[in-house]
């Protein structure tokens, strides 16, 4: 957590309500701090400090976003005069780690590394709500898969190897066991982003519509988990609502969706989960980390013919509900044994079928530096996942 | 816009710290529109402005950035630098190498007004179409940036850029649905009727259909589908390529079909500039013409290592130092072809008429995917359609496949400017 003068952030949020600015909806303030290398072995070849700082105003649809925290800044984007207006304190970030204790901490050579600290508040009817938000560090490898993680990172953070060259698996239907890295991303794209409210409302997920029904024959629970020590966490959302665990799926079963203020009482749902991309981004509904809890056993090698170990990203097509995840690295397996590494390729199938093909959970269920940094329309925000390995059925090599 | 005070405080900061500056600031209004299927929209405006400065000092060199405009962030950016110097050449080239080339005026943003006006024109003109598509979402972009560069060795310079961006998002009668994307030096160029017609034709291509069986074929790329590709491929083309990543090479297999040109100072292409991402006057770069790679983008730092022409810098944003990039890409054919002669000439292959998503490249070997809506082509007609397939292939097989170029070409605004038309390829991987 980072340290603010919650006195100082008390007093500007007051004096905001006393300028009375006309038909503010709320007030958001941000502050990043980001430090990036570009390693050579594990030397820097490059290091770039950016700070950047903002604040956008909502008020009657329409968001109006400035660079800067300065009192003039604010006290245009408010419409008031500035004299009535408290200074806005910001906190100081803490300070980005030292290279050396990056490489120390992950073992990496010949990546480009970058730390990001950030800062956020929101202001809304003369009370204050902190972001509370982690520092990250993100890996991006030279094929560009990229890895994030809160930072500090967890002692058992596994930063993935270079991929395989080798050729791609032959096209047709088989049977798939993701790794953790790789489940976070399928569940990401399978349930993460298909129950976001705007998805929900205007008919593009393929879980519109099918609430109350058993979509997994894997008796699954998911979560989603502002709270979790993952690269999505918050104290509070982007509109200032406190963060909770929303239950999306229980036994297999859809239950919950993700929202914001707006989207909330028609899927009556609790609110919790808007996000901003950046201060000159508007708050939407977006996943923040997800959870899942089954797992236990071994993982499930013996049916599976692909055993795929790290993704570099997944989509939906909005209504088709076509499923595609970009593999990276992969196995052949042949009687739950590796038998030789698997290149690059793709997996498809509709979202219902692959829900339909989730047959098993196995292995300890854990975090992985997975998916990381997830866009949406353009606007990426930081994501995070716990995931144990999974069994899928039916799934396309293409 | 007025020049912001960041500039002043950071040669300041950087001359009591007897360190070599070039600060760089960037000062944008942004106008967004966003309108949905029941009519309801969402509206934002942005500032944006900040500051970047690179140093150089007896001790080594380094880049940092702050965003704000006033004199605190300028002072901020050169300490944050000052703090983060690391060994290294003097990356800044001199003063008697700055300059500045003169470009068509940028025309004016309009206003709130017309802005609105144009996307109840467009909205409409999609209601109009037969047969009928859905219009789920229309966005609306338009910009206005001032950029000023100064150095501690006395050079300054401002320049002005501005464009305009249309994104439908289109649900047809079956199938997935279709963004499409449209960019305009200003908006006043776009056509309503013309636009939602272009953007239904793309949504109503391919609306059911399965996966082709992965094979090698000739493909016809769209503009829509070229662009992203051309752009990767002119990212290709610098002189210092990242690090462990092949050298595009002067004996690199090119096809004489090729005429890439980074046409910086206008007057064709989207977004013409005065300088390059160093303050050095922008030039016509000419990549790719009669069979062979003619050019490569540098930047000065490429230049005291490989003797290539410097120009070739850009600043892909305010947040990231400038190195060789394309700024303003155009490409011609010596004898462009009709729609329907590149339709003829294809014979059997694949049309990609409209890209679903960035393409995924990487840097280092070349190889590239992108999906895409197609139609598979029988002796030079639509014979099968293929809502979503996989593009695969290579930056070095692009540049030697070219087989023919469209006459009609289009503009898109990318991580750089794109203006192409339709390119015929020989032997790409579909999937």
């Amino acid at each position: 957590m980072l340290p603010t003068r919650r006195a100082d952030l008390e007093e500007f949020a007051a004096s905001v309500k006393k300028a009375v600015p006309r038909d503010l909806d709320d007030l958001y303030v941000e502050r990043v701090n980001e430090v990036r290398w570009r390693l050579r072995g594990t030397l820097a070849a490059s290091q770039h400090t950016l700070t950047r700082e903002g604040a956008a105003v909502r008020r009657g649809g329409r968001l109006s976003s400035a660079d800067g925290l300065d009192g003039a800044v604010i006290a245009s984007l408010l419409e008031v005069p500035r004299r009535g207006l408290a200074d806005l304190d910001a906190p100081e970030l803490p300070s980005a780690p030292t290279l050396d204790e990056v490489v120390a901490a992950l073992g990496v050579a010949d990546v480009d590394l970058r730390w990001r600290g950030v800062w956020s508040a929101v202001v809304r009817d003369g009370a204050v709500a902190e972001g509370g938000k982690p520092a990250l560090l993100e890996i991006v490898h030279p094929d560009g898969l990229r890895q994030l993680t809160v930072w500090p990172p967890a002692p058992d953070l596994e930063v993935l190897p270079p991929a395989s060259e080798a050729a791609a698996p032959r096209p047709g239907r088989t049977t798939v066991l993701f790794a953790p890295a790789a489940a976070a991303v399928l569940l990401h794209e399978l349930f993460g982003h298909p129950l976001e409210a705007d998805s929900l409302l205007r008919g593009a997920s393929p879980w519109a519509g099918k609430f109350g029904q058993r979509v997994t024959p894997l008796a699954l629970d998911l979560d989603d988990d502002p709270g979790a020590a993952l690269p999505g966490a918050y104290v509070a959302d982007d509109e200032g609502s406190p963060a909770g665990v929303r239950a999306l799926l229980r036994a297999g079963e859809l239950v919950g969706a993700i929202a914001d203020r707006s989207a909330a009482p028609a899927l009556g749902a609790a609110p919790g989960n808007a996000r901003r991309a950046t201060c000159h981004a508007p708050p939407r509904p977006r996943l923040s980390n997800l959870v899942v809890t089954a797992g236990g056993a071994e993982p499930p090698r013996a049916e599976a013919r692909l055993e795929v170990t790290s993704a570099y990203s997944g989509t939906v097509e909005p209504r088709s509900g076509t499923l595609l995840l970009s593999v990276r690295s992969a196995w052949h397996l042949r009687g739950g044994e590796r038998k030789g590494p698997a290149g690059a390729f793709t997996l498809s199938a509709s979202v219902g079928a692959a829900a339909a093909g989730l047959v098993a959970a196995g292995g300890l269920a854990r975090a992985s530096a997975a998916p990381g940094w997830c866009g949406k329309n353009g606007e990426t925000l930081p994501t995070g996942a716990v995931a144990p390995w999974l069994l899928v059925a039916g799934l396309e090599v293409r | 816009m007025s020049r912001p005070p960041a500039l002043d405080a950071a040669l300041e900061a950087a001359q009591r710290a007897r360190a070599r500056c070039e600060a760089f600031a960037r000062s944008s209004e942004t106008w967004h529109l966003r309108r949905d299927a029941s009519g309801c929209w969402e509206t934002r405006d942005a500032r944006e402005i900040g500051i970047a400065c690179r140093v150089a000092s007896p001790s080594g060199n380094a880049f940092a950035v702050a965003s704000g405009g006033s004199a605190r962030y300028g002072s901020n950016a050169v300490r944050a630098a000052l703090e983060s110097v690391l060994p290294g050449d003097d990356p800044l080239p001199p003063a008697s190498e700055l300059g500045t080339t003169p470009i068509p005026p940028v025309p004016a943003p309009s206003s709130d007004e017309a802005r609105r006006a144009f996307v109840e024109a467009l909205a409409g003109a999609v209601d109009a179409v037969r047969p009928p598509v859905a219009l789920v979402e229309l966005r609306l972009l338009e910009g206005r940036a001032t950029s000023w560069i100064a150095t501690s060795d006395g050079f300054t310079a401002t320049q002005e850029a501005g464009a305009a961006s249309v994104e439908l998002l289109l649900a047809p009668g079956e199938g997935p649905w279709r963004l499409t994307h449209a960019s305009f030096v200003t908006l006043a160029d776009a056509d309503p009727a013309h636009l939602a017609e272009q953007a239904c034709a793309a949504a109503l291509l391919a609306p059911r259909g399965g996966s082709p069986r992965r094979h090698l074929c000739d493909v016809l790329l769209a503009p829509a589908v070229a662009a992203p590709l051309v752009a990767a491929l002119a990212r290709h083309l610098v002189a210092t390529p990242p690090d462990g990543a092949p050298h595009a090479s002067k004996r690199v297999k090119v096809s004489p079909v090729w005429e890439l040109t980074d046409e910086r100072p206008g007057p064709d292409g989207m977004l013409p500039l005065s300088w390059d991402g160093e303050g050095l006057p922008a030039r016509r770069i000419t990549l790719l013409s009669h069979g062979r790679l003619r050019e490569r983008l540098a930047s000065w730092a490429d230049v005291q290592r490989t003797r290539v022409a410097a120009g070739g810098a850009v600043r892909r944003s305010l947040r990231d130092e400038p190195g060789a990039g394309p700024a303003n890409l155009v490409v011609r054919a010596a004898a462009p072809l009709s729609e329907q002669e590149l339709l003829a000439a294809l014979d059997e292959g694949v049309y990609l008429a409209c890209p679903a998503g960035a393409p995924r490249v990487d840097e280092h070997t070349g190889a590239f995917s992108l999906r895409c809506a197609a139609v598979g082509i029988h002796r030079g007609r639509a014979a099968t359609a293929h809502p979503l397939v996989e593009l695969r292939g290579s930056l070095p097989r692009l540049l030697a496949g070219l087989a023919a170029a469209g006459d009609r070409a289009e503009r898109f605004s990318l991580e750089c400017a794109v203006t192409t038309p339709s390119l015929l390829v020989r032997r790409l991987e579909i999937a």
